[in-house]
């Protein structure tokens, strides 16, 4: 097995370093590459804002962690897993890129994985959704930040079996996140005693839902659920305002819904959408202050994931500082043994299966009277623990948490 | 309750209506294809970002005008006009009488281009734009809740369609557009102004997209990237109507919506490939498509 | 105003005209004059440039140099719409019907650019046969009846110089007697016309001069009246 052969050798090297104590960076440089959807379909909840909360926490170490230059680079990877490993693979083994972060799409984010551990370095994915990435496709050389399908079922689906919603309907988008998503629902629905009357997959990506809805209508569930993502969900949840899915006495939810798809619907066709999310910037004094520094450079209000981008930068480079090294498994160990406590999370920590545990949130969108500016758009209803929210370890398929 | 293959048939009437408002789309889209085929020559890879641009323009000129959708409704795709007759006069005439793949080419740049700079301004979550109030609600059919604003938009896009047909098939101007498409040179020859005809055919061909693009506002998502999706689909429409064929192009149109909306009830994940399949088998039997001439 | 007093007056001229196709060289240096009433023929071999000559007037070939006069103005610069308006009808080779339109829609294609065009019920008075077919589809036709509507076409618009390329091709012998005919007709209105013509026997009692062209150029010009004495040179051009 390679990857424990190279655990071990890693383990031995890491041993040997910090042993030694002795400040290793290679090149005197920290370079990050940032890889996001720069241009697609999931450019607003990443993208070239996520680079800009990636530079703040650069900023915050001035530039600078114990004498090394940080550097930036990053590239389009116009959500494509060729694209993707080509960049990621110049950026190793000729640019000495020390840390990949962004990671979007889920193809891409497994695709990099394994380019990652060949060249033993460090990814940090923060806007993937996949579970299975911290799973089936779990290596020592990445960390899941920010949330994935797994919370996001729980943390949705239970809520609204609870409040009465018993018989559901599953619109899917038809490729792999959906089905992952949509079959982390059905399990969660039916541990809460509801039951799934219907599924139904719909091509990637679908203009228009009329059909389905109308599908999802006629089925007479109680819950219509989407297990889609952007223009996806936003068009089936404008549709289904139409048509007059909730005046006809169906919930709609929404599983994965990015702050910036909440803002382009609208509180008005949006309103009463229950959704799962890992952060929002209206919390507290401390999500709001780095939420208005966030707005001053990009003039929009951060998604989870671009919290997310920034905390895991800033553990990232706190590790580099503190191990003094730029070594994937130094710094990966180091994390892994510290607590997070920043702006985006309280007391979250790094599995050995390289998943980031946290407290999500479950959130309802404000109704027009609620909502008292463009930006106001959820209220937090409860706070879902980290050890509730994600998948327990001992369910794991990852073979990191076996060897531990 | 009557079934047919399992489906109740207030469903399937349902999904038959849905088909056809779907296929007022495709076929608002596909005769301006057809048109600028006719008369061009040129495959108009452009007219994705068009129809683009009609929905975009809608929500802008609200949004810093506050434009209502009614003077939308012709302001947006007169602007759009302008806009692609200055592409065509720019651009589009420097490679005119070249291979086609030229002309794919520049137009597929042209709306790379468009489509890129509108993302960099309005990012890809997509535009609000609320439903004009007259249009809230719907009215119940018996078999299916139809939303008034999906009742308004089959009505006027055929009504548009019925209209282009027949100002090409009936009248004068159509005359020339007819002759033209069969031998420019000699129109030109008898004293037409072709170069302006060609302008003013590009200009009303991209206003059919961006008037469906206006359609399309309240209802779908509007981002940069929404020309890109529906674009490949109206050109495999085209080609099943046969290219340049105008009445064709509008037939196609419905019948695809239609074909589609069926596959949707049926095997929902087959309803995006199912357009395509279409366009094989009619290719295979009858290369020249449908409605075309045989060469 | 009678045609006999315009006979100076120089309807055509053109001088040095070269023609190409891409890389080829179709006229090399074509010189010749129309006079206003005339009705001169273009003879020549099959390729010998006589219908580019004819597309060369209209702006219809790839590159052109030298010299194209209609009604004294220099056309060289001018599109292919500009020389129509000047008065040029121009009934191609392939005769251009389209079979997208009917036969009415096919004769009232053309604008008018002059004044003094034949009014639709006297075209179909002199061609009745398009009457009777005035709704059915361009090439439904038969050759002679769109031989006919290709002509009656440029009538219409008030086109006081006409290029009529190879109108004879093809036809039955009574059709051809009827284009003759025509032809009469419209020399009496005092109508220019320029004739491409293969059937010289069709031409020869009609033209006032006969120019011909051999390899792009103006290889022998021919007046009515000098024929017969030119008959075994002109034989030997055109390789009867």
């Amino acid at each position: 097995m390679t990857m424990m052969k190279k655990l071990l050798t890693s383990a031995v090297a890491s041993a040997l370093m910090v042993g030694g104590a002795q400040a290793d960076i290679s090149d005197n440089t920290i370079k990050i590459g940032y890889l996001a959807d720069m241009s697609g379909t999931y450019r607003d909840l990443a993208g070239p804002n996520g680079l800009a909360a990636l530079n703040m926490a650069v900023e915050d170490f001035g530039g600078k962690v114990n004498g090394a230059k940080i550097e930036v680079v990053s590239a389009d990877d116009r959500n494509s897993p060729d694209v993707a490993s080509s960049t990621v693979r110049r950026w190793l083994e000729n640019d000495d890129v020390d840390l990949v972060a962004g990671l979007v799409a889920s193809s891409v984010s497994i695709a990099v994985s394994d380019i990652l551990e060949e060249n033993d370095k460090l990814g940090i994915v923060s806007g993937s959704a996949a579970s299975s990435i911290t799973n089936e496709h779990c290596t020592p050389n990445h960390i899941h930040y920010v949330y994935d399908t797994y919370p996001l079922a729980n943390g949705t689906a239970s809520a609204v079996v609870k409040e009465g919603g018993k018989s559901w309907f599953i619109l899917t988008a038809d490729y792999a996140f959906g089905h992952a998503l949509e079959s982390d629902v059905t399990r969660v629905v039916e541990a809460n005693g509801g039951e799934v009357i219907g599924t139904l997959r719909h091509p990637f990506p679908t203009p228009d839902f009329s059909s389905f809805i109308l599908q999802a209508q006629a089925s007479g569930a109680d819950v219509v659920a989407l297990a889609n993502a952007g223009a996806d969900t936003t068009n089936a949840i404008n549709t289904a305002s139409e048509f007059g899915i909730t005046q006809s006495g169906q919930t709609l939810a929404a599983l994965l819904l990015f702050l910036t798809d909440v803002h382009a619907l609208g509180v008005e066709a949006a309103q009463g959408i229950q959704l799962t999310t890992g952060w929002y910037w209206d919390m507290n004094d401390e999500t709001r202050a780095w939420s208005d520094r966030f707005m001053e450079k990009t003039g929009v209000r951060p998604t989870m994931v671009h919290a997310g981008i920034y905390s895991s930068t800033l553990q990232y480079l706190k590790a580099v500082e503190a191990t003094g090294s730029d070594d994937a498994q130094t710094v990966r160990k180091h994390m892994m043994e510290t607590p997070i406590n920043d702006m985006f999370a309280k007391n979250g920590r790094i599995r050995a299966d390289g998943r980031m545990v946290h407290d999500m949130y479950l959130a309802e969108v404000k109704t027009p009277a609620e909502s008292k500016s463009e930006w106001d758009l959820y209220k937090i209803l409860r706070t879902i623990p980290a050890d509730e929210a994600y998948r327990p370890l001992s369910e794991s398929k990852c073979p990191l948490v076996s060897s531990k | 309750m009557t079934m047919i293959f399992g489906v109740p048939l207030a469903v399937l009437s349902g999904q038959l209506l849905i088909g056809v408002i779907n296929g007022a789309f495709y076929a608002l889209l596909s005769l301006g294809l057809a048109v600028i085929f006719g008369l061009l020559k040129i495959i108009n890879f452009a007219h994705g970002a068009m129809y683009m641009l009609g929905a975009m323009a809608t929500v802008i000129l609200f949004d810093a005008l506050g434009v209502n959708y009614w003077v939308a409704l012709f302001l947006a795709p007169l602007l759009v006009g302008v806009f692609g007759m200055l592409v065509e006069y720019f651009l589009l005439r420097r490679i005119a009488g070249q291979d086609h793949i030229y002309s794919l080419l520049l137009t597929f740049g042209i709306a790379l281009l468009v489509q890129g700079v509108l993302t960099n301004l309005y990012g890809v979550s997509g535009l609000r734009y609320a439903m004009p109030d007259m249009f809230k609600g719907g009215i119940n059919l018996g078999f299916m809740f139809l939303p008034y604003y999906r009742a308004w938009v089959i009505g006027v896009a055929l009504l548009v369609c019925f209209g282009t047909w027949f100002m090409i098939e009936k009248t004068k101007l159509g005359a020339y557009l007819r002759a033209g498409t069969e031998d420019a040179q000699l129109m030109q020859g008898f004293g037409v102004n072709v170069p302006l005809l060609v302008s003013l055919t590009y200009g009303f061909g991209v206003m059919l997209a961006a008037f469906a693009g206006v359609l399309a506002a309240p209802i779908y998502s509007v981002t940069p990237v929404m020309g890109s999706h529906i674009l490949i689909v109206v050109f495999a429409v085209v080609v099943i109507g046969g290219m340049g064929s105008i009445g064709g192009a509008i037939i196609t149109g419905v019948l695809m919506g239609v074909i589609e909306g069926l596959t949707k009830t049926f095997y929902p994940p087959a309803s995006s490939a199912v357009i395509f399949l279409v366009m094989v088998v009619v290719l295979m039997v009858r290369p020249t498509g449908l409605f075309g001439k045989e060469a | 105003m009678t045609h006999a007093s315009n006979r100076e007056y120089e309807q055509l001229r053109i001088s040095g005209l070269h023609a190409f196709y891409g890389e080829s060289h179709i006229l090399h240096g074509i010189d010749l004059v129309v006079h206003r009433g005339e009705l001169v023929t273009l003879l020549g071999r099959n390729g010998a440039g006589r219908s580019t000559t004819l597309k060369a007037i209209m702006n219809m070939v790839g590159r052109r140099t030298g010299s194209i006069m209609v009604n004294g103005e220099e056309t060289m610069a001018c599109a292919p719409h500009h020389i129509a308006r000047l008065g040029v009808g121009y009934c191609p080779e392939h005769r251009g019907i389209f079979s997208s339109l009917n036969v009415q829609e096919n004769l009232t294609l053309p604008p008018v650019v002059r004044s003094g065009g034949m009014s639709l019920e006297e075209i179909y008075t002199m061609f009745p046969n398009l009457y009777e077919r005035r709704f059915s589809q361009g090439t439904k036709l038969s050759g002679g009846e769109q031989q006919m509507l290709a002509m009656a076409r440029i009538l219409r618009t008030g086109a006081n110089m006409l290029l009529l390329d190879e109108i004879t091709e093809g036809l039955a012998p009574v059709i051809v007697e009827k284009l003759g005919d025509v032809l009469v007709a419209l020399k009496n209105k005092g109508l220019t016309i320029v004739l491409v013509e293969q059937n010289f026997h069709f031409a020869a009692p009609l033209a006032d001069r006969h120019y011909v062209v051999e390899h792009g150029q103006i290889v022998e010009e021919i007046r009515a009246d000098e024929l017969s004495a030119k008959q075994s040179v002109l034989d030997s051009y055109l390789g009867v």
